[in-house]
């Protein structure tokens, strides 16, 4: 029987090759883009869940109380972890962490031998909580002393070339000005690609208390700092019950604070749930997750419906086969088999194909997503494959199979066989369905892409192009007023200056926060200590009063607000009024120093002109590669052996809508593989159509109707399809897009051109595509085809 | 072998009822010959998917080998009809994907029979049926008459007692027509029951018995002597 069936399934692919064809190239892509959408979302969900103790360790995290809304953060004070450790019975561990992003990077010199590296300085728990395996050293002894490092295999091979034998060997690490001698006590294997921690060494958080000058009885419980503190909970511990207990820990321990709750949440959901609004978990990465998952899905269901329509269009040209096999003791459930098997095969076939475009489109879909992604047969790749297989050809196959199946005897053999109302609307249905989808794609590719523009295009009330900044290291830190003073002297660079941090950052947006007091509140505010020209090297306008000068010795003490702060503030006339017992110098008018996602708000610059970080040089346009030449020199002149890593400004800016640009990339190819399948599927449709209607077309030449006439009879049925489901798509994607463009602060208007424009590019791709085979179906002489009837 | 008592078929289109078969009394014995004709549309195909199980009469009974068919369900009607009532076609019916070997070998499939022995069938009926060195070839590569004789063989691959024969001479010229009705002669004489439906007055004539129906009526039934019978 299996034999039978096959051979049957082969000569029927063979005999309709077309119809063959179009199901094949169109399942074999929904099938490849799945398995690439797969990859990514299986990459996505494994972020952060390889450490062994997983499903115990929690981070501590702070719901804050704020001005009528709930700020959530993972930053908690450094001497929550030990109190929490002490009090919670329920808590097996806990450890302490400075935040990443907390130091610039770090430089390691082993004798003449200098590496860039970041570090982190956590408490000796860090290595039992979680799994970050050492090569040589010992997990319970690593980070017991106060001048402890472990290091990565990647550093200990930077700086010995080789792991072996680091063990004890002294480092000394340079920040700012801070340096410090420590012994490696431990190497660790490299972290994995989905690891959300990024570090190459590990320093004490002994070692940090000691730098700040933090002391142990140094617990002000009404403070807020930045560290985060992580948890391993007990075996078998109720989280919730644990929750409640924790929730009002710090109202308990600071007495009069009551605006401040803690909770516990899974680390490894830290990855994909982000996000909070008000509170609430409000998704994060997971949304992109879930948005491609759908996307995915679509993808393979309208391939799946090229399948569906197109064999139950071809039923009628299978209707001997079918009524013989019944007459000839056939049961309805061997059909069903034979009909569901040939699905099987046809996925089986699109499966090798989508896994031969699979392995031509990794290379490029990595790049795209920037992630390293491997096609690996193992056992949970075999298994989503032939689940998938299973599930495209069930859900392809399933009414097929049912529907030819369905039919009886007589009615076969008498060749009643005319399709119903029903199966025609079905059929329609299920056209016009791909048509939604393709149109929901290509009016999201244009409002994302207007969007990417406007983002790219818009003033930011700052000029961050051809500015560049590296990090204030190795003698640079000690010498930055001269080393800027030569760096203005290279020709090509317009400006010097520096600041403490950036402008532009991609975590929490420019500038540290900062408290101000005003009329009796504090309030949370971005503020930047900058150097001398640093706003006129930006290009920030200024809107009242002056900038820092050097002509002015009192400049240090007195402040630059933003516009934002300034109508925060209420004040109607800024220039030389007190906020917090400083003079404001100056107001600036507003700049976009976080993404577009964030509306604007209140920013301070203060001058400290030693406190820099980063030094920011604007060079002239066209002498970018000969002057970067230049400022590497200076640079290694003060540091030599040193790397010098510089950033272009607009790198950052770019940074910020890394996500956008993605799903902009993707959905612009998913968009075109949408409308591409779905017109495969309506050509196989047009030439079954024009198939059945030859003696209509005849006839009504006959009966005097122009060739003319003919295609818009054939196309109109095919244009009414496509515009219904542009009528459909319409709100659908308009509700989307409004929906993604809140997510902005700032964005385009959503125009009537956007929705018109892609049911137009819809129509006009579904129009040209069963035009030409009308227009040749409208030529046939209809005598011929009279006489083959 | 069958026996009809008050055999009726009424066709409901939405507004329409038609009846195609009004109170028959039609019964055929083992090892017959009978020949159904009349006019187009007086209910002889319908009478003969009743007979052959591929449809249920709206009313009265059919009792097939002594069993009541009457009310069976699709499923019931495909397992008794399996290996025990052979089809031939005006239009032949074969698959059009399947060669010849493979049309032939199609209902034993459905009997679940062993590869072997199905290729043992298979190899014998076509040698009967002197269609052997054509077993490779597909349908479109054959005549009118090579067909039918392949449809023949198909019909008695699997041993039926009854086979059932709508026009089987219908499509083909007078040379062909004659070495069907020979070949549907000789399986009788070996003891196959058959139930021929036909306008062909020359291909009635190899029956036994021929029953005239109009409007869903059997208006006579001439049984010929053996003598009148063409061998």
């Amino acid at each position: 029987m299996f034999k039978y069936n096959f051979l049957l399934t082969f000569r029927n692919f063979r005999r309709f090759k077309s119809t063959f064809f179009i199901n094949l190239i169109g399942l074999s892509t929904g099938l490849a883009c799945t398995l690439l959408i797969y990859l990514w979302v299986n990459d996505e969900l494994k972020f952060d869940k390889f450490h062994e103790k997983g499903d115990r360790i929690f981070q501590v995290m702070e719901n804050r109380e704020m001005e009528g809304t709930v700020k959530t953060t993972g930053q908690t004070q450094d001497f929550l972890a030990q109190v929490l450790a002490e009090e919670m019975p329920e808590i097996e561990l806990a450890t302490v962490v400075t935040p990443p992003n907390f130091f610039p990077s770090f430089t390691l010199l082993v004798a003449e031998k200098q590496v860039k590296g970041v570090g982190k300085f956590v408490d000796k728990n860090f290595l039992n909580i979680f799994s970050y395996p050492l090569i040589s050293g010992n997990d319970n002894t690593a980070m017991t002393n106060i001048n402890d490092i472990v290091i990565s295999e990647s550093l200990a091979k930077s700086l010995f070339k080789t792991v072996d034998n680091c063990i004890g060997k002294s480092v000394e690490w340079q920040i700012m000005d801070l340096t410090k001698l420590v012994t490696i006590k431990g190497v660790f294997k490299d972290l994995p690609d989905n690891s959300s921690e990024k570090f190459d060494f590990l320093l004490t958080f002994d070692a940090f208390k000691d730098l700040m000058g933090i002391k142990n009885a140094d617990m002000n419980w009404n403070n807020s700092a930045p560290f985060l503190t992580y948890v391993l909970v007990k075996a078998k511990t109720d989280i919730g019950q644990l929750n409640s207990k924790v929730a009002d820990f710090i109202r308990l321990k600071s007495k009069n604070d009551q605006h401040r709750t803690l909770f516990l949440k899974q680390y490894s959901d830290n990855y994909l749930y982000g996000n909070y609004k008000n509170g609430i978990e409000a998704g994060g990465r997971i949304e992109y997750v879930n948005l491609f998952s759908i996307i995915a899905i679509f993808i393979l269901l309208i391939a799946c419906i090229n399948f569906m329509n197109l064999s139950t269009a071809n039923a009628s040209r299978r209707i001997m086969e079918v009524g013989i096999k019944k007459v000839f003791g056939a049961e309805r459930k061997t059909l069903i088999w034979q009909y569901f098997g040939e699905s099987l095969l046809m996925a089986l076939l699109s499966l090798l194909l989508a896994l031969v475009l699979v392995i031509l489109l990794l290379p490029k879909f990595s790049e795209i997503t920037n992630k390293h992604l491997e096609l690996l047969f193992d056992a949970r790749f075999t298994l989503t494959c032939a689940v998938m297989v299973f599930l495209t050809a069930l859900l392809a196959g399933s009414y097929p199979a049912i529907y030819l199946s369905g039919f009886s005897p007589i009615m076969l053999l008498k060749r009643q066989f005319n399709s119903s109302l029903g199966e025609l609307w079905s059929r329609k249905g299920l056209v016009i369905f791909q048509f939604t989808i393709s149109v929901i794609f290509i009016v999201s590719v244009l409002v994302v892409y207007k969007q990417i523009e406007y983002v790219q295009n818009k003033n930011l009330g700052f000029d961050k192009d051809n500015v560049l900044y590296f990090e204030t290291d190795g003698k640079v830190i000690g010498n930055a007023e001269t080393f800027i003073s030569e760096v203005k002297n290279i020709p090509g660079v317009v400006n010097a200056s520096s600041m403490l941090g950036n402008i532009i950052s991609t975590e929490v947006g420019g500038g540290m926060p900062g408290k101000v007091k005003w009329k009796g509140k504090e309030i949370m505010m971005a503020n930047s200590a900058v150097n001398y020209d640093l706003l006129e090297l930006l290009g920030i306008e200024m809107k009242e009063g002056r900038t820092f000068s050097r002509l002015f010795a009192l400049d240090k003490n007195k402040v630059i607000y933003n516009e934002a702060a300034i109508e925060m503030f209420g004040l109607a006339d800024p220039v030389g009024k007190i906020v917090d017992g400083q003079e404001i110098l100056g107001v600036v008018k507003n700049f976009h120093y976080q993404s577009f996602h964030e509306l604007i708000k209140p920013y301070s610059f203060r001058l400290e002109p030693q406190a820099g970080t980063n030094i920011l040089v604007k060079i002239r346009k066209g002498e970018e590669q000969k002057t970067i030449g230049e400022l590497q020199k200076l640079y290694q002149s003060y540091n030599p052996g040193l790397v010098f890593n510089y950033k272009f400004l607009d790198q950052d800016f770019q940074a910020q809508y890394v996500a956008e640009k993605r799903v902009a990339l993707l959905s612009r190819y998913f968009a075109a593989l949408a409308i591409i399948i779905s017109c495969l599927g309506l050509f196989g449709l047009a030439s079954f159509t024009i198939e059945k209607r030859t003696k209509e077309i005849a006839i009504r030449k006959v009966s005097g109707s122009s060739n003319w006439e003919i295609v818009l009879l054939l196309t109109g049925d095919f244009a009414k399809m496509v515009l219904i489901s542009i009528l459909i798509a319409l709100p659908v994607s308009y509700f989307l897009v409004s929906r993604w463009l809140e997510g902005f602060a700032y964005g385009i208007e959503l125009s009537w051109f956007y929705f018109i424009g892609a049911g137009f590019i819809a129509l006009i791709t579904a129009l040209l595509t069963v035009g030409l085979q009308t227009i040749k179906a409208a030529k046939i002489n209809p005598a011929q085809s009279l006489a083959s009837e | 072998m069958i026996k009809t008592q008050n055999l009726t078929k009424i066709f409901q289109t939405d507004e329409i009822e038609t009846s195609a078969l009004n109170e028959v009394n039609f019964n055929v014995e083992k090892g017959e010959f009978v020949a159904i004709m009349g006019p187009s549309g007086c209910g002889k195909s319908t009478l003969l998917n009743i007979v052959g199980l591929l449809d249920n009469p709206t009313s009265g009974s059919y009792l097939f080998n002594g069993v009541d068919v009457s009310n069976l369900r699709e499923s019931q009607r495909t397992g008794l009809r399996k290996g025990n009532i052979g089809f031939v076609f005006q239009s032949f019916n074969l698959i059009d994907e399947l060669n010849v070997f493979e049309n032939v070998e199609m209902p034993l499939i459905y009997l679940k029979m062993s590869a072997s022995e199905r290729k043992a069938r298979v190899e014998a009926i076509l040698e009967r049926m002197k269609i052997s060195h054509r077993r490779k070839h597909f349908p479109r590569q054959l005549s009118g008459g090579q067909q039918q004789r392949v449809a023949i063989a198909r019909a008695v691959a699997a041993n039926p007692g009854l086979i059932l024969a709508d026009e089987p001479t219908g499509n083909l010229d007078s040379k062909n027509g004659l070495e069907v009705m020979n070949l549907l002669t000789e399986l009788n004489r070996e003891g196959t029951t058959i139930v021929m439906v036909t306008h062909s007055l020359h291909d009635a004539d190899f029956a036994h018995r021929i029953v005239n129906l109009f409007d869903g009526q059997i208006i006579t039934e001439v049984k010929k002597q053996m003598s009148e019978v063409i061998i």
